[in-house]
């Protein structure tokens, strides 16, 4: 994702590469709303709508054109519109309302869904037996470090990352292939 | 083997998979996903094995697969007679089975495989282009910018597709494919490689030994076979590891080869 092409699409009006463009940028921005401040699925789709119509007029100020800044800004602002949310919804109890969202840590599993779950379920039994175990068992000890399950499998550290890496894919490719039926 | 960069992030998602990150280490994760959304796709699904393993999903699979077994109790004296078998065939024929798939692969393909121009061409100064952008790709790729690399092979391949350079860009392509666990995208490239290859038995050689390790990673197991079959009968460098994979190829897909004993 080269941020430069998005502020050079805002700037002379591309409409065709900002097509293309918004819809990413969009989606990393509910996920973000979604994991790291427990924002639902409706809340962050309306702030990361927000979000971006602020950036583009940033940049057509000419407030905002450094894609590093660009990436802070996005998600600040994010943020940020998400808690004023909140505060308007809350209005009544307004003294309540803390000036920081808190959630009890990232919530990761927001980013799952329910029909790729069933997929990943089906080919993580499709897995050759040893490799299902493997990626139970790197999974199942999330305290361990990779140097734990290159141990307990007998393997150096770097085939371990490997192995999984590989494990990845293979899961990957299979959820694609399912998804694509 | 992935290039430093998404190593980096791998381990990246995996400590924020398993809570091990910083909050300074989680909004830069987050900076890097902005920059390349797929890597979303990863921790996605990280996060959803870790949901099912943390659910115990595959022990209850494993249970009620079991209790639905309600085979005739011959069926069991059946079985123990196949084990018998199996156990004096594994005696007879000494398979050693405390072995994996990954044991005899190529995890990670040296730089130093990588085909450059030929020394004689260098000898006589007369260095074609196609020549020197080889020498660039393998110079990057040495340096760690696998994707700079990447980018001057394909330059070859659009520009110079013309022998020896299309094998040995394509070749090269596929060693970079490979290491970067993009099975699929080495095998095609492998494969246009031995398409294009005129007399060079080591390319052929080559291709044929790392198609075949790219299929068996992909899980392909018959085909995988076949190629490590093809650089075995080359006879060159790759002839004893690709015995070694072949025993083992044939113990998994139950093939019995009784002219295996010449290397042992």
């Amino acid at each position: 994702m080269d941020y430069s092409k998005f502020v050079d699409a805002v700037l002379q009006n591309d409409t065709e590469e900002l097509d293309s463009l918004v819809p990413v940028i969009s989606s990393v921005l509910m996920k973000f709303l979604r994991v790291r401040i427990g924002a639902d699925f409706h809340d962050a789709q309306d702030c990361a709508q927000n979000t971006l119509l602020l950036t583009i007029e940033k940049i057509k100020e000419d407030k905002l054109n450094n894609p590093d800044t660009i990436i802070y800004y996005l998600f600040t602002t994010a943020k940020n519109d998400y808690l004023k949310m909140i505060n308007r919804n809350k209005e009544s109890n307004y003294e309540d309302v803390p000036d920081s969202h808190k959630v009890e840590g990232d919530q990761l599993n927001n980013l799952l869904d329910e029909e790729r779950q069933s997929i990943l379920k089906k080919c993580m039994m499709a897995l050759k037996p040893d490799f299902r175990s493997y990626i139970s068992y790197w999974f199942d000890n999330p305290g361990d470090e990779a140097v734990v399950v290159a141990d307990h499998f007998g393997i150096s550290v770097s085939n371990a990352w490997t192995k999984k890496h590989r494990i990845l894919k293979l899961l990957k490719d299979c959820c694609e292939k399912k998804l694509a039926l | 083997m992935m290039n430093n960069t998404n190593e980096h992030i791998s381990k990246q998602i995996d400590a924020y998979v398993k809570g091990n990150l910083t909050e300074k280490e989680v909004m830069e994760l987050w900076a890097d996903f902005a920059k390349n959304p797929s890597l979303l796709e990863e921790l996605e699904l990280e996060v959803g094995i870790k949901k099912l393993v943390e659910e115990n999903v595959f022990e209850a699979e494993n249970i009620s697969r079991a209790k639905n077994l309600q085979l005739p109790r011959w069926t069991w004296h059946a079985a123990a007679a196949a084990v018998f078998v199996m156990v004096a065939l594994v005696q007879l024929f000494r398979i050693e089975t405390k072995t994996e798939m990954s044991d005899f692969i190529v995890q990670s393909i040296p730089a130093d495989q990588v085909e450059t121009a030929e020394g004689i061409r260098a000898k006589d100064m007369v260095l074609a282009t196609a020549d020197s952008i080889l020498n660039l790709g393998f110079s990057a790729l040495v340096s760690g910018d696998s994707k700079r690399a990447l980018e001057y092979f394909n330059e070859v391949i659009e520009d110079y597709d013309t022998e020896p350079y299309g094998s040995k860009a394509f070749t090269n392509k596929g060693i970079i494919l490979y290491n970067d666990s993009d099975y699929e995208a080495s095998v095609v490239a492998f494969q246009s490689a031995l398409e294009r290859v005129e007399d060079s038995r080591m390319i052929t050689e080559k291709a044929y030994w790392y198609m075949g390790n790219a299929l068996i990673n992909l899980g392909r197991l018959e085909e995988g076979r076949t190629a490590v079959g093809y650089a075995y009968s080359q006879n060159g460098v790759f002839r004893k590891p690709a015995f070694l994979l072949l025993h083992k190829l044939n113990i998994e897909l139950g093939v019995v080869d009784y002219e295996q004993t010449e290397e042992d």
